[in-house]
């Protein structure tokens, strides 16, 4: 039938046309890669932020997630020959405290939380034998001063120092005797240094009490532009990348109590401090209903003394005797003669002594970064972003929230792993403007969360016990 | 609150889909292998069963009762490039599945003047399904649609040129989703995963007339009102960790599907040549946002959404010869969703689709349609999303449907 030829014709159309539609959709991919860069020695230089500190802690399931380590992970996707990214490795649970015992805190019980360290053995460094310096040369509680000090590192785990730590990481004067000349021995070409956080945090977590004020901004100045120039005249032709101080306020370890005390003060009460300098009676009065008066960590155990006549914070810090007008049998807190006290407390003016310091040393790190052709990571607007407007990535929201927001572990300073994260991804950003490459990103949830024991995230008071700040005191402390 | 609103985003794309016959999501135009061949420009026509979508008052110029049956196999295909916030050249592919809905429409006349009929859309299973670990698993792993819509419908030829006619649209639906569930602060060996089964209902209508001024052409006008649909589930996580407080247990949402209307041309220059052109307008903008309900701790989840009204244009023709008819046909859809606010979850695009089929009239009364539609969507780059997905990348999609009709005249 005179149909069948065009019936034949149209079947064999349709059932070609419905086979071939099986084209791949998409175009091809690219990849990660390094553009013209070459990239076969990275060393990071820093302080405890570099170092994958967290939690108070020094060790290895954290050190695995430091934020450089994570950035040689993305540069060898893209190609680079970096078969190992050396790292002065402590076995879990990490280094230890004044009391011998682990410092790390956990979550040590759910109704509070209670965080704290656990009274565990410590561990110990497991990676001392490498021949050769650390390629992760940051040292928790290093200043920008410490990059030249051209002393002893090893006197530095004692007196006024009490760190430790330096040793830890440069461990060999023959290796070279600061950061700047182990990093130069390894002839990197590329370097991340983010120096300078602990020449104000000192100040500041110690709620301006001591030292009692930051490392002056002309000294900073100064020392940070020497630091950079003796770092680009031992290598000339790296790529430098810097990041600059984030501000007190995108810090749990500042914003977590003050918003929690606030709803438990008796109507028409407010809170009673001692300002900058006070050592008796206060004058400082804070309704707490905003960020002008901030609340250091380091009070919580002594929340829940509010409103009760204690002498506990005396007694704690070990005075002979009760300075002139304190009266203990007066509420704590709520009377100025039993004031909530200075050293927990960052008062207007401190908080503004923060900002002005934070915002010179930012503009002095910008100067010497560009006077030095170095790329700079703005960590501090970055997180002030955070803090406004939280962090959103593939449908996951952080907040610079203590515990729940992913971001800062448990000592509310220093970032969990999954903030590390947040901050490699920032300066793979800038790495890529500046230089070219097209690295890509740590996929922040396939990195680990703080361990707990499956659990509300905090949404409680927490509690942490005051000896468990030694640590972080160590690091910060008077030089 | 995170949790609970990253939790819910994902239901929006299926009551989207609940209704077969809109722009945008996997709107697809399976209602009769013989429209759909011709890019269904069909309302100036709708000389068959599909009138009961394209136009009711097609029915009024039907001579005789009919039963027409079909399925179409639907297969989309398609990748995605990026996240740009992580790789912008990591490639992940949906996991391919042929969906198989089903079309079924009874009509008759009645009394002189009047033609009535019921039908039943079933768009079994159309969906979108990502790997299971996959970077945008925390917006969508798995979303999974089955809906009907019911339409009795009648019509009355008003003269020799005019009929009219109207329906109520029965719309019942449910739909199946599944994602991870982020909790970014402590370690969980594993992310909880949600999965959320609701069921929907609702009601609409449609009127239409076609009207033919001379013997060579025919003009429809048709219009489906919008359809608010009430839609109650259960949301389960697994692992359900109990410290975790995740709302498993009711859900409730509440949203209104979009208007649209059509309004085609039809011409005539031979006895055994049909061509027709309409163009279709979706009022996509009352979709403004998504709201899910947990019953379990009384909050609600909402999803912005932020549709424009959009369009279609459909060009199609039929050319008969002895028992066979070849048809051929055009469609362009545009896409509804703004750039900013794309998801993996329903990775639309403006969308060409290119429509291939034939009819053959085995006997007086019974004859086969077979339709071949392929819709290429646009590569579509999503940038600045919102940050509710913060997932920017390029999207490439293409569908391919393959749909068969039984009819009966009787």
């Amino acid at each position: 039938m005179k149909a069948l030829k065009p019936t034949l014709v149209a079947v064999v159309v349709l059932a070609a046309a419905y086979y071939a539609g099986c084209v791949d959709a998409g175009p091809a991919a690219l990849g990660p890669g390094l553009g013209n860069a070459t990239v076969t020695k990275y060393v990071a230089i820093g302080n405890s932020l570099t170092a994958g500190y967290q939690s108070n802690g020094l060790y290895k399931s954290a050190q695995d997630y430091s934020f450089p380590n994570l950035i040689a992970g993305q540069l060898r996707l893209a190609g680079a020959n970096l078969p190992t990214f050396e790292q002065p490795y402590y076995s879990d649970p990490g280094t230890p405290g004044a009391d011998g015992k682990a410092s790390r805190y956990e979550i040590i019980s759910l109704a509070g939380p209670v965080i704290g360290p656990k009274g565990l053995a410590p561990g110990v460094p497991t990676n001392l034998a490498l021949a050769r310096p650390y390629d992760n040369l940051g040292i928790p509680g290093s200043v920008v001063f410490d990059l030249l000090d051209t002393t002893s590192f090893l006197a530095k785990a004692g007196p006024p120092r009490n760190n430790p730590l330096f040793s830890l990481v440069l461990r060999n004067p023959a290796f070279g005797n600061n950061m700047l000349s182990q990093a130069a021995a390894l002839r990197p070409d590329l370097v991340t240094f983010w120096l300078g956080n602990n020449d104000v945090l000192g100040y500041a977590t110690s709620g301006g009490a001591s030292p009692a004020t930051p490392t002056p901004p002309a000294t900073f100045t100064a020392l940070y532009g020497q630091a950079l120039d003796a770092l680009r005249a031992a290598l000339p032709n790296a790529k430098i990348v810097v990041a600059n101080i984030p501000d007190v306020t995108v810090i749990p370890f500042f914003t977590t109590l003050g918003p929690k005390i606030r709803p438990s003060l008796p109507a028409g009460v407010t809170l009673r401090y001692q300002k900058h300098g006070e050592t008796g009676v206060a004058t400082g009065i804070a309704p707490l209903t905003d960020n002008s008066v901030l609340i250091c960590l380091t009070g919580s155990a002594y929340t829940t003394y509010l409103g009760r006549p204690s002498g506990k914070w005396y007694r704690d810090k070990g005075y002979p005797a009760l300075p002139p007008g304190i009266d203990t049998t007066q509420p704590f807190g709520f009377h100025p003669q039993n004031p909530w006290p200075d050293a927990l407390t960052l008062d207007a003016d401190e908080v503004n002594t923060c900002a002005t310091t934070i915002a010179a040393f930012n503009a002095s790190i910008a100067a010497a970064a560009a006077a030095r052709n170095a790329a700079v990571v703005d960590i501090n607007g970055f997180l002030n972003g955070v803090k406004a407007g939280g962090y959103s990535w593939a449908g996951q929201k952080y907040t610079v929230d203590y515990v729940s927001g992913g971001l800062f572990s448990l000592d509310g300073v220093h970032p969990s792993s999954r903030g590390a994260g947040i901050i490699a991804n920032q300066f793979i950003k800038t790495m890529n403007a500046s230089f070219g490459m097209t690295l890509s990103y740590v996929d922040l949830m396939s990195l680990p969360g703080i361990p707990a024991p499956v659990a509300k995230a905090a949404g409680g008071l927490p509690v942490i016990p005051p000896e468990a700040f030694a640590e972080l005191e160590m690091l910060w402390g008077a030089r | 609150m995170t949790r609970v609103r990253q939790v819910a985003g994902a239901f929006s794309v299926a009551l989207l889909l609940a209704s077969q016959a809109f722009a945008g999501g996997f709107q697809l135009n399976e209602h009769g292998a013989r429209a759909m061949a011709q890019g269904g420009a069909f309302a100036a026509r709708a000389t068959d069963g599909s009138a009961l979508y394209f136009n009711p008052a097609g029915l009024g110029f039907q001579t005789t009762g009919s039963v027409y049956i079909g399925m179409t196999a639907i297969t989309p295909a398609g990748s995605f490039l990026g996240p740009r916030q992580k790789n912008p050249s990591e490639k992940t592919t949906f996991i391919s599945h042929t969906f198989t809905p089903i079309n079924v429409a009874v009509t008759s006349p009645f009394m002189d003047d009047f033609h009535v009929g019921i039908g039943v859309n079933n768009p079994f299973g159309l969906g979108t399904e990502w790997p299971d670990n996959w970077v945008g698993k925390f917006l969508t792993t798995r979303v999974d649609l089955k809906t009907f819509f019911i339409t009795p419908t009648v019509a009355y030829r008003v003269n020799d040129q005019l009929s009219v006619g109207a329906g109520l649209n029965y719309v019942i639906g449910s739909v199946l989703l599944e994602r991870a569930v982020s909790v970014v602060s402590v370690a969980l060996p594993e992310p909880p995963r949600v999965s959320m089964t609701l069921n929907a209902t609702g009601v609409g209508f449609n009127v239409g007339l076609l009207y033919k001024p001379v013997e060579e052409i025919a003009v429809g006008v048709s219009y489906r009102s919008a359809v608010t649909i009430d839609a109650e589930g259960v949301a389960s996580f697994r692992p359900n960790y109990a410290a975790l407080s995740l709302p498993a247990g009711p859900v409730a949402a509440s949203i209104t599907l979009p208007s649209t209307g059509f309004v085609g041309v039809a011409y005539f220059p031979l006895k055994n040549l049909e061509l027709e052109a309409d163009l279709q307008y979706i009022g996509w903008s009352s979709y403004d946002e998504l709201a899910v309900e947990f019953k379990a701790n009384n909050t609600t989840s909402v999803s912005p959404k932020k549709y424009d009204n959009t369009f279609m244009i459909r060009i199609g023709g039929e050319y008969t010869l002895d028992m066979l008819h070849f048809r051929a046909g055009y469609l362009y859809d545009r896409s509804p969703v703004k750039t900013e606010y794309m998801e993996p979850l329903l990775p639309d695009a403006n969308r060409n689709g290119y429509n291939l089929g034939f009819g053959y009239d085995v006997t007086d009364h019974f004859s086969i349609d077979v339709a071949y539609l392929f819709l290429k969507f646009d590569q579509r780059e999503a940038v600045n999303t919102i940050p509710e997905n913060s997932f920017d990348g390029t999207y490439s999609t293409y569908v391919d449907l393959i749909g068969v009709n039984f009819g009966y005249r009787f």
